[in-house]
């Protein structure tokens, strides 16, 4: 009676659904995003660093260059830099944490 | 950066000449052999400032065209200095004088002390205006040096 | 990734204001015993607007001999107000002006206050995670 019943409930509801897309990643594509990520990160320290070169050459020449825009340029440089390398330790610590888990 | 301090720069050096301009006519008020022309001494004739605005080149005026906006300007200064020929000295009936014309009188320069005196008050008061102006000024550069040093 | 939008590029536009009143008022007081000098002002909401405008405007030369012109982009905003108070046509308050320079040289520290703030909080949790 009642075990009939279950079993006429509709199992396909339980199955898991194979005709959806899965939104899983691969590996791979993971890998590619944080490098795109890490690259884009260095292009903009770059950038960052040479807008406040330019800056302080423009200062030291004396051109017209407003001094809070030099400090501020290379105040977003430096944060830049020390972002970018905590994100490479910390890259660096994940990498070693997982070569020390034995085999 | 420094533009504002030129401008103050610039405020400073002009009163500063106004103020010499001004010494001058004090020192000259009695004067009456200033200058040798026509084969006799003419009396010490007022002197005083044209002051003008300094602009930026032709820079500011296509700027101003494009954006019918003002441009900052680049501070004052002295445009000429003029001499005041027309108003007459004063005359003082001293026929022993050497330099008497033939009625006995001297003139003595057209210089009015009590003018003068008002014209420096003026000027110290307008130095010391711009001194206040490049003392901020130079406080907000200092603070602006501070940015991330915490 | 983008660390310093939002109140860290208005502090830098109130900083720009805050700079090019400073010039415009010390050309004002430089100017205080000139005849026919009108003193001059800085509003800050007509700048933004100005900004905007000129960014989005080109000059594109109509012969590639020409020179391209590229307009300073230093001075928009600031007017001229019209009324003289002396009978040589001056136009200088020296009262509003000093107000003036007290007020901004506060609103300036002030803004470098919070900009250095906001730098020393990202570096503290950039360093201290």
């Amino acid at each position: 009676m009642s075990i009939q019943q279950i079993n006429s409930i509709g199992m396909e509801q339980l199955r898991p659904s194979t005709t959806q897309p899965t939104n899983k990643i691969s590996p791979y594509d993971a890998q590619q995003n944080f490098a795109e990520m890490l690259k884009e990160s260095i292009n903009g320290v770059n950038d960052a660093q040479i807008q406040s070169d330019n800056m302080t050459n423009k200062l030291i020449n004396g051109e017209n260059v407003e001094l809070h825009d030099v400090m501020i340029a290379s105040e977003k440089a430096s944060i830049s830099l020390s972002l970018t390398m905590e994100i490479r330790n910390k890259a660096v610590e994940a990498y070693q944490e997982i070569m020390r888990m034995p085999v | 950066m420094f533009q504002s301090m030129n401008i103050t720069a610039s405020a400073l050096t002009t009163q500063r000449l106004r103020m010499d301009v001004i010494s001058s006519n004090m020192a000259n008020v009695d004067t009456t052999r200033a200058t040798f022309d026509d084969g006799e001494w003419q009396p010490y004739k007022r002197k005083s400032v044209v002051l003008e605005t300094k602009g930026e080149g032709f820079s500011s005026f296509l700027n101003t065209a494009m954006n019918r906006d003002e441009s900052v300007g680049n501070g004052v200064t002295v445009s000429s200095i003029i001499q005041d020929d027309e108003t007459p000295g004063e005359l003082l009936y001293d026929p022993d004088h050497p330099d008497a014309n033939e009625d006995g009188y001297v003139e003595l320069p057209n210089v009015d002390p009590l003018r003068e005196m008002v014209d420096l008050m003026s000027a110290t008061r307008s130095y010391e205006g711009n001194v206040t102006v490049f003392n901020a000024n130079k406080s907000m550069m200092m603070s602006a040096l501070q940015i991330g040093k915490s | 990734m983008n660390l310093f939008s939002g109140t860290i590029s208005q502090l830098e536009q109130g900083l720009a204001y805050s700079s090019l009143n400073q010039k415009v008022i010390a050309n004002n007081v430089a100017n205080v015993d000139t005849p026919g000098y009108k003193s001059k002002d800085v509003n800050f909401e007509r700048m933004l607007q100005d900004e905007i405008q000129m960014t989005s405007s080109s000059f594109q030369p109509s012969n590639p001999k020409h020179f391209e012109i590229t307009p300073k982009q230093s001075t928009s905003g600031v007017h001229q107000r019209s009324f003289s108070v002396r009978e040589n046509g001056n136009g200088v308050d020296m009262d509003r002006e000093m107000a003036n320079l007290a007020t901004n040289q506060i609103y300036y520290d002030a803004l470098i206050e919070r900009l250095s703030g906001k730098f020393g909080s990202l570096n503290s949790v950039i360093q201290g995670g």
